[in-house]
C-alpha cells in the first residue's frame, strides 16, 4: 500500500495500462486511479504476441488459452468488454433494452472466460450532490450485477464500487455530457 | 447598566428590550442589543488603525482591516470608514480619558475598538478594548492576547469574538474553521482553513478520492470517506496531529458520516445489508443498531442531527426521487419533511434547531433552500447556480455551501454572500463548519 500511494496518480494510470499490457499476473488491483477522462483505453493494451512466454504461463491456463489465437480472441473480446459500458436516465438505476442486449455480451464473454473477475463501477453525470450520487452509482453498478448474476445464470466474480460522480469521462455541462457519464463501467482483471 | 440601557435607546432598539437587558445584567452579564429582534440596526462601530508599541507598524493597518473584516461579517455592526475618522491611530491614546468621544460620535460611531500591540522577537502581544463612544465608557474588561507573531490573525479574530461577546451576550465565529475537500492532481483530499479563507492547510495525503469532511463535536477530530483502500471508507483523522484511522471498512459502501451533537456516536450510510441504510456506530465504526428508515431497498443517505440529538434529518429516494425526511430516535417515527420538486438532498439542522437548509432542484439548477423542520416557510436562498452541500456555522448566522468549483459563504437570510477563499487552489466541495473550539 505505501508504495502506491506514494505514486502519483497519472502514474498510476500509465503503471496500470504497462501492468496490463505485459500480462503480469498481477493478483491485487491497485487503489482506483481517481483521474478524469476516459479509462477505456486504460485496460488493454495493444496484442501482446511477441512476449517471451507466449500462451504458457499459469495465467492463460486458468482462462483456458492454449495457442496465440485464442489469447488474441480475447484479448479482443476483453477489449470489447470493457470498452462498452452501460447508460443510464437521470436518477435512474433500471436497466433499458439495450442495457441488457450489452449485457447479454458480457455474460457470453463471463461464461466463455470464467476465470475472470470484473468491478462494476458505477458513475453518475455532475448534477445533484456527492453524497446522495454515491448511492445513486451504487444501485447502478448492482443493477448489472443482478441482472448478469440472474440472466447467467453463474457464479461469476462481479464486484462492484460507486465513484458517485467522481469520474466523469466527459467534463462537459450539456445532457451530451450528462448521458455519457450516467453509466457503469466494467473493469478486468485476469 | 446605566449606560446600557442609553445605548438602547441611542441604536433605536426596541423600548421593550430594556426589562430584558435588566434581567440578563442581574446575570452578571452585559447585554447591549438583542440581535434577534426583528427591528434590529446594525451598529455603527469605528475601527481606528491598530497603535503600534514598538518601530514595527506593519500590522496596524493590517490588524485593523480584518477587526473590520470579521465585525461587517458579524452582521451586528457596520464598519465606519476611516477616512472620516477625527484622530488617528497611531496618535491618539489608548484609554478613555485619552479619547475625545465627542468628536467619534460626531462621525457616527456608537462603539470605538481601539487596541494596541507590541512585536517582540518572534511574538506579539495585542491589547484591545472596547468604548461605548456615546456613554465615553469602557465596555467590559480591557483584553490581552499573545502568542507567536505569525498567529496575530487569530489574535484579532479573538478580540472581535470578545467584542461580540460583549456586545450581544454571544461569543462570534471567528476562531472556527471550514474543512472542505479539493482537488489535488487527479485525485481530491481534505483541507482545513480559517472561516475567512486563510491558512489553508492539506489535511490528507491519500492520493485518492477523499469526501465528506465532518467535524467531530469537541472540534479535534474529521470523519471523512475515501477511496483510498479501494471502495469508499470511513476514517477519521486528528486534526492536530494528522493521526488516521479506519472507522467504517464495512462491505459495500460506507458514506456520509455524522457524529452526534454531545457524543461519539456517528450515524453513516452503510450498504452492507445490500441497499443503502443508516446506521448507529460507537467512535470505533462497531455498529451499535441500524436505524430503520428504509422502505424496501430504498436508499437512505446523508444523515445530519437535531442538535439536541434526538432525530435525524437525511435522504431517502422511498418515494421516486430523493426527498428529505425526519426520523426520531426515541419513537422510531419517521416523517417527510420535502414535498415540493423532484430532488431535495443534503439537510444540514441549524444550531438553534430553528430551519434545516438543504439543496434543491428547481428551474435553474440546485440552490440552497431553507424549511421549517415541520415543514413550513420553505424558500430559496440562493438562485440559479449550482449550488450544494450547505452547512451551518456553529452560531447558525451563516451558511457554508459550494458553489460551482468553489466554496461560498452567506448570511442565513441570503442579504450577504462572499467566497470564502479569493484564489482556492483547485476546485473545491462539500464544507463543513468547525464549532467553536475551547469554547471561543
Amino acid at each position: 500500500m505505501k508504495r502506491k500511494r506514494s505514486i502519483y496518480p497519472l502514474l498510476m494510470i500509465f503503471a496500470i495500462v504497462m501492468l496490463t499490457a505485459c500480462g503480469c499476473a498481477k493478483k491485487t488491483v491497485p487503489p482506483p486511479p481517481p483521474g478524469y477522462g476516459p479509462e477505456n483505453g486504460a485496460g488493454m493494451g495493444g496484442p501482446s504476441s511477441g512476449e517471451m512466454g507466449g500462451v504458457s504461463g499459469d495465467k492463460w491456463k486458468r482462462l483456458g488459452i492454449t495457442s496465440e489465437a485464442q489469447k488474441r480472441e480475447f484479448e479482443d473480446r476483453a477489449a470489447a468488454f470493457e470498452n462498452q459500458d452501460v447508460y443510464f436516465d437521470f436518477n435512474g438505476y433500471t436497466l433499458s433494452d439495450p442495457a441488457k442486449r450489452i449485457l447479454d455480451q458480457k455474460i457470453d464473454f463471463l461464461k466463455r472466460y470464467s476465470a475472470v473477475s470484473v468491478t462494476i463501477e458505477g458513475n453518475c453525470d455532475e448534477r445533484g450532490t456527492e453524497e446522495y450520487n454515491l448511492a445513486l452509482g451504487e444501485r447502478r453498478a448492482d443493477a448489472s450485477k443482478q441482472y448478469i448474476t440472474t440472466a447467467g445464470g453463474g457464479n461469476f466474480q462481479l464486484k462492484t464500487v460507486s465513484y458517485g460522480k467522481e469520474r466523469p469521462v466527459s467534463t462537459g455541462h450539456d445532457e451530451a455530457a450528462w448521458a455519457k457519464n450516467r453509466r457503469d463501467h466494467f473493469a478486468l482483471k485476469y | 447598566m446605566f449606560a446600557a440601557k442609553r445605548s438602547l435607546l441611542l441604536v433605536g432598539c426596541c423600548l421593550l428590550l430594556l426589562g430584558a437587558a435588566g434581567l440578563r445584567g442581574a446575570f452578571a452579564q452585559t447585554i447591549y442589543l438583542d440581535i434577534n429582534n426583528a427591528n434590529f440596526q446594525k451598529i455603527p462601530i469605528a475601527v481606528p488603525d491598530f497603535k503600534s508599541m514598538s518601530s514595527d507598524q506593519q500590522l496596524s493597518h493590517q490588524m485593523a482591516d480584518l477587526l473590520n473584516n470579521d465585525l461587517n461579517i458579524s452582521g451586528v455592526f457596520r464598519c465606519l470608514d476611516p477616512k472620516g475618522f477625527p484622530e488617528d491611530g497611531q496618535r491618539m491614546g489608548l484609554e478613555a480619558s485619552q479619547i475625545n468621544f465627542q468628536s467619534w460620535k460626531q462621525v457616527g460611531a456608537n462603539f470605538l475598538a481601539r487596541a494596541s500591540y507590541q512585536v517582540q522577537g518572534g511574538s506579539v502581544r495585542l491589547d484591545g478594548r472596547l468604548f461605548d463612544a456615546t456613554a465615553g465608557k469602557l465596555v467590559g474588561t480591557p483584553k490581552s492576547y499573545g502568542g507567536d507573531a505569525g498567529a496575530w490573525r487569530q489574535m484579532v479574530h479573538a478580540f472581535a469574538n470578545d467584542i461580540l461577546q460583549m456586545v450581544t451576550g454571544q461569543a462570534g465565529v471567528f476562531n472556527t474553521k471550514v474543512a472542505f475537500v479539493q482537488r489535488v492532481g487527479g485525485g481530491k483530499e481534505i483541507f482545513v482553513c480559517d472561516f475567512d479563507g486563510y491558512n489553508p492547510v492539506q489535511l490528507t495525503h491519500d492520493n485518492s478520492i477523499d469526501l465528506s469532511p465532518v467535524w467531530s463535536p469537541d472540534g479535534s477530530r474529521i470523519a471523512y470517506v475515501s477511496y483510498r483502500d479501494g471502495s469508499p471508507k470511513i476514517y477519521v483523522i486528528n486534526v492536530a496531529s494528522g493521526a488516521t484511522h479506519l472507522i467504517c471498512g464495512y462491505p459495500g459502501m460506507n458514506i456520509t458520516p455524522a457524529w452526534r451533537p454531545g457524543g461519539n456516536e456517528l450515524a453513516v450510510a452503510l450498504s452492507k445489508g445490500g441497499s443503502q441504510d443508516l446506521y448507529l456506530v460507537n467512535s470505533s465504526g462497531g455498529i451499535e443498531r441500524k436505524l430503520n428508515v428504509g422502505f424496501g431497498s430504498s436508499i437512505s443517505v446523508s444523515p445530519n442531527w437535531s442538535p439536541d440529538g434526538r432525530k435525524l434529518a437525511y435522504v431517502s429516494n422511498e418515494a421516486g426521487g430523493p426527498q428529505i425526511y425526519i426520523y426520531d430516535l426515541s419513537s422510531g417515527q419517521k416523517k417527510r419533511l420535502t414535498y415540493s420538486g423532484k430532488y431535495n438532498t443534503s439537510p444540514a439542522w441549524s444550531p438553534k434547531g430553528d430551519w434545516i437548509a438543504y439543496c434543491a432542484q428547481g428551474g435553474g439548477g440546485f440552490d440552497i433552500y431553507v424549511i421549517r423542520p415541520d415543514g413550513g416557510d420553505a424558500h430559496a436562498v440562493t438562485h440559479g447556480g449550482r449550488n450544494e452541500a450547505p452547512r451551518w456555522s456553529p452560531d447558525g448566522r451563516m451558511i457554508v455551501y459550494s458553489s460551482g468549483y468553489a466554496i461560498r459563504i452567506m448570511d442565513a437570510n441570503g442579504t450577504r454572500d462572499w467566497q470564502l477563499m479569493r484564489s482556492p487552489g483547485g476546485a473545491q466541495g462539500l464544507p463543513d463548519w468547525s464549532p467553536r473550539v475551547n469554547g471561543k
